[in-house]
């Protein structure tokens, strides 16, 4: 009886406010966030399955960020009738107000068969707000049933088996809310990194068959109509593939691994090294250029990139080192990725010319 | 219950819109909890209100991971005095420096900043911004795995670092990088490879500090490729250089890595700089070299205004005082100096490659520092490698006794 009362007084209030509660996404961008990540209802069913629910679209990078071999999966929701759009074509889009980017981190518990399960570590949600984006971390409980805000971030332990059958363990590093920044910071303002066009240009394997991304974003009517057809548009080489230009592949994975801080407009600015697909100068791109603070960064090496030299190549040592105060990225990564720094290796050993001697 | 938290979560969040900004005068410290420090603390760089006082308790606490401050305006962070609030990052598993804020008007006082990994109190893209009575040190000792900085704000405007005292980082105790606005006075660094720089700073006055027993006392340089291309209107005065001799223990590859053990002040391309009224003594190599960018022989663009060349650089009224010793040996640079001098401590460098434009006026004046000064120009623009330079070097210091008018600085 009092039960019964309760959820009757609260159902309406809750109508009152025009919440309708039922099985669509629950996201009000003037509230405050969930405590719970289920409470979002982004996805249906037992959560930890990420089945997306009505309107929240999955979508991938070309060529994604590195972070300790951890498995990605992406979503964006947005509100009913509102689309992103496209104020220039190298930047992110212009995302509605109340936009949801949803990014899930986990581990296959063994990446020969995916079957065998999966560990989730953590849920990031980038929400568009009139304040501006704000990003989110949720971590995932021991049992899996859901996952709970953390503003302060978090380490764990995390052991899995790797593609090639081999063990593998790391101390993963849940960044706390500002580390957030850290990464996403353009134009001083925190901003979704992954979302542009060049990034996302690529064929997805929908539920309902494979499309291209922007086709997709436009069909569903999360995107702007676009004048181009797709295959006008830029679109960034997938690393890992050797059919691409090596300096293309080398470019794409620099610019997604550093770029965002390593540009005109992100935090590492104040250093000068611009690892972007879109940087023209040789100089700022690291070729015979001396570091500023780098610091013991430098590992006792005098240029960013020695052409044909990568051991002579300060780029090449920062992605090699572990230690916290030397290592880059600064954040997100505790593991050499051996595969990217297998790739930027391989691009520098094929370039011609020399840097001067120098004091 | 789903819609009860959804309302509860609707209602905590309109008192939070609707709460009026708390005043920032009558706000009480908030006292970082000690048994919860690390997570307490970061937290609440995250959560405190703009205009918040976070004290930090006596005692030496363990931080794991880089503490960062982003976006929240006017916070103190006040420990009870460096002798007494350590924060320690001996075990420090994640992140590129011990402290890191980008935040406008941000006091930090009182408290040390031990063992990061990189840099120790890292300030980025920050408006009034005042440090006091810290200290960041490395407890290991002299070694190139420490951290590169100290005290390092970058881009930042408006700064006053006093009372503060920095030790043991591998490149610079204190580094001012590409800011404007700056007041450096009454610091302590010693045992640093450069115990202060100043690079690409703008409106910079630097006085009454104490550098000794660094590598180098203090440097002033303009490095070209940076967003700020270049810095003029610095002074450096009523500061105490001495015994600046300590081994360069910097990682090689920086920068730094050429300063030669033993050299009191180094300028390099710099404009519109005054040094004047300080006691530089007691350094085995030189007391005060000043030298263009091309006399490193790295390559550099010119562009947006970087120009790799000194001039209106003023030196008055400093006293110098060389010890009697050798010059360094251990670096480049060191050898080159003992090369041309047969080992012999200068008192006064310069390279003496000139802007092409005499336009610019004046290189360089000295003036009344001093009788008895050893000082050589190495006419390096002429000379080809150090058998050139000792064909064209001079000690016609008469050549460049001039005075120029004095800079004013108002920072803050």
């Amino acid at each position: 009886m009092i039960d019964g009362f309760r959820y009757t007084f609260f159902g309406m209030l809750a109508l009152l406010i025009g919440c309708s509660g039922g099985t669509s996404v629950q996201m009000d961008e003037d509230s405050p966030p969930f405590e719970q990540l289920s409470k979002y209802q982004f996805f249906t069913g037992d959560p930890k399955n990420l089945i997306p629910n009505d309107g929240v679209l999955p979508y991938e990078l070309i060529t994604p960020l590195f972070s300790d071999y951890a498995e990605k999966a992406r979503f964006v929701w947005m509100p009913t009738g509102s689309q992103a759009s496209i104020a220039d074509i190298d930047e992110s889009f212009e995302f509605p107000i109340g936009s949801v980017l949803i990014k899930n981190f986990y581990y296959f518990n063994d990446a020969r068969t995916p079957e065998k399960g999966k560990q989730l570590i953590e849920t990031r949600l980038l929400v568009n707000r009139k304040t501006g984006w704000d990003a989110l971390t949720y971590v995932w409980d021991d049992q899996q049933a859901d996952a709970y805000l953390e503003i302060a971030g978090e380490v764990r332990k995390i052991n899995w088996i790797d593609h090639r059958g081999e063990p593998k363990n790391t101390t993963f590093v849940i960044p706390n809310k500002n580390q957030c920044k850290g990464c996403h910071e353009y134009k001083k303002q925190l901003q979704p990194i992954g979302p542009k066009v060049r990034h996302l240009n690529k064929i997805y394997i929908y539920q309902d068959g494979p499309m291209n991304q922007l086709e997709k974003w436009q069909q569903q009517g999360y995107l702007e109509p676009l004048d181009n057809e797709v295959a006008e548009l830029p679109n960034v080489a997938p690393w890992n593939d050797r059919k691409a230009l090596l300096r293309d592949r080398a470019l794409a994975y620099l610019e997604i691994n550093c770029g965002i801080c390593h540009g005109e407009y992100g935090p590492a600015n104040i250093s000068g090294l611009f690892l972007t697909t879109l940087t023209k100068d040789s100089n700022h791109m690291g070729v015979c250029k001396s570091p500023v603070s780098a610091g013991s960064g430098s590992g006792g090496r005098k240029y960013d990139i020695v052409p044909g030299n990568p051991d002579a190549s300060i780029l090449i040592y920062r992605m090699e080192s572990l230690n916290p105060g030397e290592m880059m990225p600064e954040l997100g990564r505790t593991m050499i990725h051996e595969e990217g720094v297998g790739l930027i290796r391989e691009w520098i050993a094929s370039m011609e010319g020399d840097c001067p001697e120098s004091l | 219950m789903r819609y009860f938290i959804f309302l509860l979560s609707i209602v905590i969040g309109f008192s939070g819109i609707n709460c009026t900004p708390k005043n920032n005068h009558t706000n009480s410290p908030i006292l970082v909890d000690v048994a919860n420090f690390e997570k307490h603390l970061q937290e609440l760089l995250i959560t405190a209100d703009s205009g918040a006082v976070i004290e930090l308790p006596e005692g030496q606490f363990d931080i794991t991971r880089s503490l960062s401050l982003d976006g929240i305006e006017g916070i103190t962070i006040k420990g009870q005095g460096k002798d007494k609030t350590v924060l320690s990052f001996k075990n420090q598993i994640q992140g590129a420096e011990g402290l890191l804020i980008k935040a406008n008007h941000v006091t930090l006082e009182g408290f040390s900043i031990e063992d990061s990994k990189g840099d120790g109190l890292k300030l980025l893209d920050s408006r009034g911004v005042v440090l006091r009575d810290l200290n960041i040190t490395w407890t290991n000792g002299a070694d190139s795995t420490n951290g590169g900085y100290g005290i390092y704000p970058v881009a930042c405007q408006k700064v006053l670092i006093e009372h503060c005292e920095a030790s043991y980082a591998s490149d610079a105790g204190i580094y001012v990088g590409q800011s404007t606005d700056v007041v450096i006075r009454d610091n302590l660094a010693h045992h640093n490879v450069a115990g202060i720089e100043i690079e690409n700073s703008r409106n910079v006055d630097c006085y009454n500090n104490l550098a000794e027993n660094n590598t180098g006392g203090i440097l002033i340089f303009n490095l070209p490729d940076l967003p700020q291309a270049f810095g003029y209107n610095v002074r450096v005065h009523e500061n105490t250089c001495r015994n600046n001799n300590f081994e360069n223990f910097s990682p090689r590859g920086g920068m730094v890595n050429t300063l030669p053990p033993g050299a009191g002040m180094l300028v390099v391309a710099h404009k519109d700089l005054e040094i004047f009224d300080n006691k530089i003594s007691g350094h085995k190599t030189l007391g005060l070299g000043i030298i263009s960018y091309l006399f490193t022989r790295r390559p550099f663009d010119v562009k947006n205004g970087f120009e790799p060349f000194y001039y209106n650089v003023n030196v008055h009224d400093n006293v110098f005082e060389r010890p009697d010793d050798i010059a360094d040996q251990t670096t480049e640079f060191g050898q080159m100096i003992s090369a041309l001098f047969g080992g012999q401590p200068q008192d006064i460098l310069i390279d003496g490659i000139f802007h092409p434009d005499t336009n610019t006026g004046q290189p360089v004046c000295f003036q009344n520092n001093g009788e008895d000064l050893r000082f050589n120009n190495l006419n390096a623009a002429q000379a080809e490698g150090v058998q050139g330079m000792l064909e064209t070097m001079d000690q016609n210091l008469a050549a460049f006794e001039c005075s120029l008018p004095g800079l004013t600085v108002e920072a803050l």
